[in-house]
């Protein structure tokens, strides 16, 4: 087995399972113009939820996400309808400060409930592995990008091939002039973020079958998120995609072609030159707004 | 907009009053008690460990107080979270012996936590008994009023398995070592000692790697052990999911070292069990100062009162536990030889006398480091923990090689 | 509801919040009621400020914080007022650049950490010992921060949309402290470096502390307030409306906001070393940690963007609620939950923070008894009182 191959594949394999984390939070931020900080919880939200279904009740997680991809779903629907629909002016500043309220909530709810202890998702796939060239692949990395590009697709789909979609992209592009022209902004906001809530149901429990975790793990997680959904572009999908690979694939090939001290580092050394030369990101639109 | 706004008040207010309602506020005993500090991790990165510090000390109390408490007084906690953090853990210790004047104070969770705590004490003159602080800086802090309950201090922590690597038949004897250490003052001193060893033995490191203690994915790292194709396997880990991760990736890649240990992770009990699946603990080895078996000073007692306190099975005990109860231990016997609970006379008493705990005898240096003793290695055997080295104590033969993974 | 009325529960539901769980606790500590009677002095003081009293309340708040410690003289109130302060400081500093120009840095702990190194490392390679002269040497913490601001400032302040400069100043955040981690030789790693204490006794020990942080309060609040009523500050908020249009009507943008970030840099470090000073022991992960960044962000949203008083009042609620909440509700598990409602009701009940929704208030109260009495003298007088009134 080649080194340098097979952390490049597995790199590119864990970076669907991040993009999938990632792209609820550049999702609602293109339709909603908010940075949800609770990102990072909801996913260890998915996360527990799958672990429940399969620790207490024997669900099978893949199956489990027939459960927790809608009950996800509610709660993101709840938290709009609570938290983020009241905001009138400067949303973005006050989302930060209300979601970040929201998940200090969860995580303290979530530790009283389920309590400190690390837990990982167990199914026969996480352990099992499929031999390509040497490199043994993980049939969960193979599942958790294919279920990425299935769901991304699928969202995809639903931004350019229905109506919703336009209504959707017609509010990402102007909000006021959607309000003019009869859509309802209201109602697309509330759903995009129960959607993008709902998908992160999936990112968590692959996050959560890929890693060991607790509510604390919250903080760690949605800094990475932003990271990645700035480096590709604010509520670009495909730069979310993209800039989970950079970050996962760069990290990996620097531990092994040089040392783990300073993978992170490189990513970072990444991240501020793109931004020197590509302010909005990867995929952003040019003319971003000052906030 | 007023739902809303009633929602909210609404969501609030019944908060409020559920965490009311969960706080009974300690009535006191008799008279005058004698009041112990206390500031752990109930919240934040180390709340796992913290809480299981929490019990230990929880348990002594009750033993003690069944026991007719110290010197005739009744023995009772004030418990403060210190979130984790080393600014909370200097307002919470600078509260309990400044303002709330107790008359004891028990350590926290970490060698972070640690030195901030010994530093006030300090300022105080209190002695400071630590079930988790057992760095090298702890101690360069010179302090005489403190010391590291646990059997021996962090540097020492792996020398026993290098020794018992080196009483291996030679035929048998491994020649490939893989380290791997977070960035952390716990793990990170603990390696380049048992690397001096093992190497003098003629074990050749094949790779060393130190990573950044929150790293998202140990991939990388575990594959370069793959590759390596170390016969043994040393992971300088700060918790369980450092330990999952490289479990799962060794696990996938079909790579079996003959000997495996973590320095933190697979203490943790059914956690590690969990975590990194029942089947795969098999053969991992952790050095120890506690396993619930140990022909110990009321060892058997505490296991008892802990399963029926807190339920679970003897393996479960998080290794937290025992510590914490060992510091109590400790204070109750210094209390009892000098006669008073005047923490100058207990500093006093801290360094010539040798004391017995659930963890065994213990005896500290000038500055608290443990002196004489030393950790033994405990092995996962078909689900549960054994002593394996060393051979005067053993309760089961060292399973080497390690079997493959399930 | 009414404004009036929100605004009077919001205030309302903030002190029972806190006191709630604190008296069915049962402790009645000198902290907690020293806290509520900060917050209350705090609002009287928008209040005052807000009546153009600037400068007798000032005087008024100064002295007020230097009998502090002598009326609530247990070290658990001055341990708490000391952070609270030495936030003060920061968030104030930190306001410079975030508030006046709208570009919000999430990266300044990296100076809170580069000023708490440069005491450790100056403490420990001239082998001081502690005492009075290690707050002179905290100033040095001021000067390598404003040094190392040049180079970061110069990069970051390249990018004009807001969530590049935001990720920028982060990554070069944890720069630092992976540099902290992992260049050895200089900061001892992971170990972490010691700061050689003082012997002060223990009732005593925090007065000092207390008293460096009130200085430094003081004259960052006063470094702040010179700026905002200079030309220089005109500058920099007509930036943070327009850069554009700034600099089209001759604001040369890039040297202003590149001077704010270097000056806002300073205090920021001195503030660091002493906090370092202060608890003796520091580590990459304690002193380059991403939870000051946020800790600043939001007591300066939860105050009021841009105001001078915001990040004061946001800092002296925040610090000590979060403390106490730890101290008194942490050991039941609930301090988490509590914090993060607490936080939602004064952020959907005043949702401009307290400093702005307060002065809106009493601005509009003041139109309409302007109205009120126009209409009495006369049906043409209009009032255009609105138009005027300073800014907190």
């Amino acid at each position: 087995m080649d080194l340098v191959f097979g952390s490049v594949v597995l790199g590119i394999l864990s970076g669907g399972i991040y993009a999938l984390m990632a792209v609820g939070l550049t999702l609602s931020f293109g339709v909603l113009e908010v940075i949800n900080i609770a990102q990072g919880m909801l996913v260890l939200v998915g996360a527990y939820f799958s672990f429940a279904l399969e620790h207490y009740w024997h669900i099978d997680p893949l199956v489990g996400l027939l459960v927790t991809i809608p009950a996800l779903f509610l709660i993101g629907y709840g938290i709009e309808w609570a938290f983020l629909r009241p905001l009138r002016q400067d949303r973005v500043a006050l989302s930060i400060l209300v979601t970040y309220a929201v998940a200090l909530v969860m995580e303290g709810l979530i530790g009283l409930w389920f309590g400190d202890n690390f837990v990982a998702i167990h199914a026969w796939y996480v352990d099992a592995a499929v031999d390509v060239f040497g490199l043994y692949i993980p049939y969960i990395y193979i599942l958790g990008f294919a279920l990425a590009i299935v769901l991304l697709g699928a969202v995809y789909l639903l931004l350019y091939r229905t109506k919703f979609g336009a209504a959707l992209r017609a509010t990402v592009q102007n909000r006021d002039a959607a309000v003019l022209i009869g859509i309802d902004v209201q109602r697309i906001s509330t759903l995009t973020f129960a959607i993008a809530t709902g998908l992160t149901a999936a990112g968590g429990m692959l996050f959560g079958a890929t890693n060991a975790f607790n509510a604390n793990s919250m903080l760690d997680l949605i800094s990475r998120l932003l990271m990645i959904i700035i480096l590709g572009g604010m509520g670009s999908m495909g730069g979310a995609l993209i800039a989970s690979l950079i970050m996962l694939v760069s990290v990996d090939v620097v531990s092994v072609v040089w040392t783990p001290n300073w993978s992170t580092f490189a990513f970072f050394v990444i991240t501020v030159v793109v931004m020197v030369l590509r302010p909005q990101g990867l995929f952003g639109a040019p003319p971003a707004r000052k906030v | 907009m007023k739902t809303r706004a009633a929602l909210v008040a609404l969501t609030a207010s019944t908060l409020l009053l559920a965490a009311c309602g969960t706080t009974t506020s300690t009535s006191s005993a008799a008279k005058s008690p004698i009041v112990i500090g206390v500031s752990v991790s109930l919240s934040g990165d180390f709340s796992g460990d913290g809480k299981a510090i929490l019990q230990g000390y929880q348990m002594w109390v009750n033993d003690v107080n069944k026991q007719g408490g110290l010197l005739g007084r009744k023995v009772q906690l004030k418990v403060v979270d210190d979130d984790s953090t080393t600014q909370q853990t200097l307002t919470n210790y600078t509260t309990l012996i400044g303002t709330d004047k107790v008359n004891l104070v028990f350590g926290p969770f970490s060698s972070l936590l640690t030195i901030p705590a010994e530093q006030i004490a300090k300022r105080y003159g209190y002695v400071l008994l630590g079930p988790a602080g057992g760095a090298p800086n702890v101690f360069a802090e010179k302090y005489k009023g403190y010391a590291f309950v646990q059997p021996a201090s962090v540097v020492n922590n792996l020398l026993t398995f290098g020794q018992m690597i080196d009483a291996l038949p030679a035929a048998q004897r491994p020649t490939t070592v893989a380290y791997a250490t977070s960035n952390d003052p716990f793990t990170q001193p603990q390696l380049p000692p048992l690397q001096a060893e093992l190497t003098k033995d003629g074990v050749k490191s094949v790779s060393y790697q130190v990573f950044p203690d929150e790293t998202p994915d140990l991939t990388p790292e575990a594959l370069k052990i793959v590759h390596s194709g170390a016969q043994v396997v040393v992971l300088g880990t700060t918790s369980v999911p450092q330990v999952q991760a490289f479990v799962q990736t060794f696990v996938q890649q079909h790579y079996t070292p003959k000997a495996i240990i973590a320095t933190s992770g697979p203490d943790q009990g059914s956690q590690f069990a969990t975590a990194i699946g029942a089947a795969n603990t098999e053969g991992f080895l952790v050095p120890s100062g506690w396993t619930p078996t140990a022909n110990t000073y009321q060892n058997g007692k505490f296991v008892r009162e802990y399963l029926a306190k807190y339920g679970g099975t003897a393996n479960a005990i998080p290794g937290d536990a025992p510590e914490a109860y060992s510091v109590g231990q400790i204070m109750a016997q210094m209390v009892a030889k000098t006669h008073s609970i005047n923490n100058a006379t207990l500093i006093k008493a801290l360094h010539d006398t040798t004391f017995q705990t659930v963890q065994g005898p213990m005896k500290f240096g000038p500055y608290g480091a443990p002196v004489g003793g030393g950790t033994f290695l405990v092995q996962w055997q078909s689900g549960a923990t054994q002593i394996v080295w060393p051979t005067s104590i053993q309760q089961a033969n060292f399973e080497y090689p390690k079997p493959n993974w399930k | 509801m009414k404004p009036n009325n929100m605004l009077a529960a919001g205030v309302i539901s903030l002190a029972l919040a806190i006191l709630l769980p604190l008296t069915v606790l049962g402790s009645s500590s000198a902290g907690v009621i020293a806290f509520v009677v900060l917050v209350l002095a705090a609002l009287w003081a928008v209040y005052t400020i807000e009546k153009r009293r600037a400068l007798l309340t000032s005087l008024i708040g100064v002295i007020a914080a230097i009998a502090y410690p002598l009326v609530f003289n247990s070290t658990e109130a001055t341990t708490i007022m000391f952070f609270a302060l030495l936030y003060v400081a920061i968030a104030s500093s930190w306001n410079i650049i975030g508030g006046f120009t709208g570009y919000i840095s999430l990266g300044h702990a990296a100076f809170f950490g580069l000023g708490a190194y440069t005491i450790a490392l100056v403490a420990d390679r001239l082998g001081l010992s502690g005492g009075y002269g290690l707050f002179a040497v905290a100033l040095l913490g001021g000067v390598a921060a404003g040094l190392f601001a040049i180079p970061m400032g110069y990069i970051a302040l390249r990018l004009r949309t807001i969530h590049s400069f935001v990720i920028v100043t982060i990554a070069f955040l944890f720069m630092y402290q992976l540099l902290a981690f992992n260049l050895q030789d200089a900061t001892n790693g992971s170990s972490g470096l010691a700061v050689p204490q003082p012997d002060w006794s223990g009732a005593f020990f925090n007065i000092p502390f207390y008293f460096a942080a009130l200085l430094l309060a003081v004259l960052t609040v006063g470094l702040a307030a010179w700026i905002r009523n200079s030309r220089f500050g005109l500058g920099l908020m007509a930036i943070r409306d327009d850069e554009d249009k700034a600099a089209g009507v001759g604001v040369d943008t890039w040297k202003h906001k590149f001077t704010a970030y270097v000056i806002s840099a300073v205090p920021i470090g001195i503030a660091g070393a002493i906090y370092a000073y202060f608890s003796s022991y520091i580590y990459p992960q304690t002193v380059f940690d991403p939870m000051i960044d946020l800790t600043i962000v939001l007591s300066a949203f939860l105050g009021g963007m841009g105001t001078l008083l915001g990040p004061i009042l946001g800092s002296l609620v925040l610090q000590p609620a979060q403390q106490l909440l730890t101290l008194y509700t942490g050991a039941a598990g609930w301090d988490l939950v509590l914090f993060g409602v607490l936080f939602l009701v004064v952020i959907l009940l005043m949702p401009s923070g307290i400093v702005p929704t307060v002065v809106e208030r009493m601005r509009r109260a003041r139109v309409q008894e302007a109205v009120r009495k126009a209409d009495a003298l006369s049906q043409d007088a209009v009032p255009d009182a609105a138009a005027e009134g300073g800014q907190g």
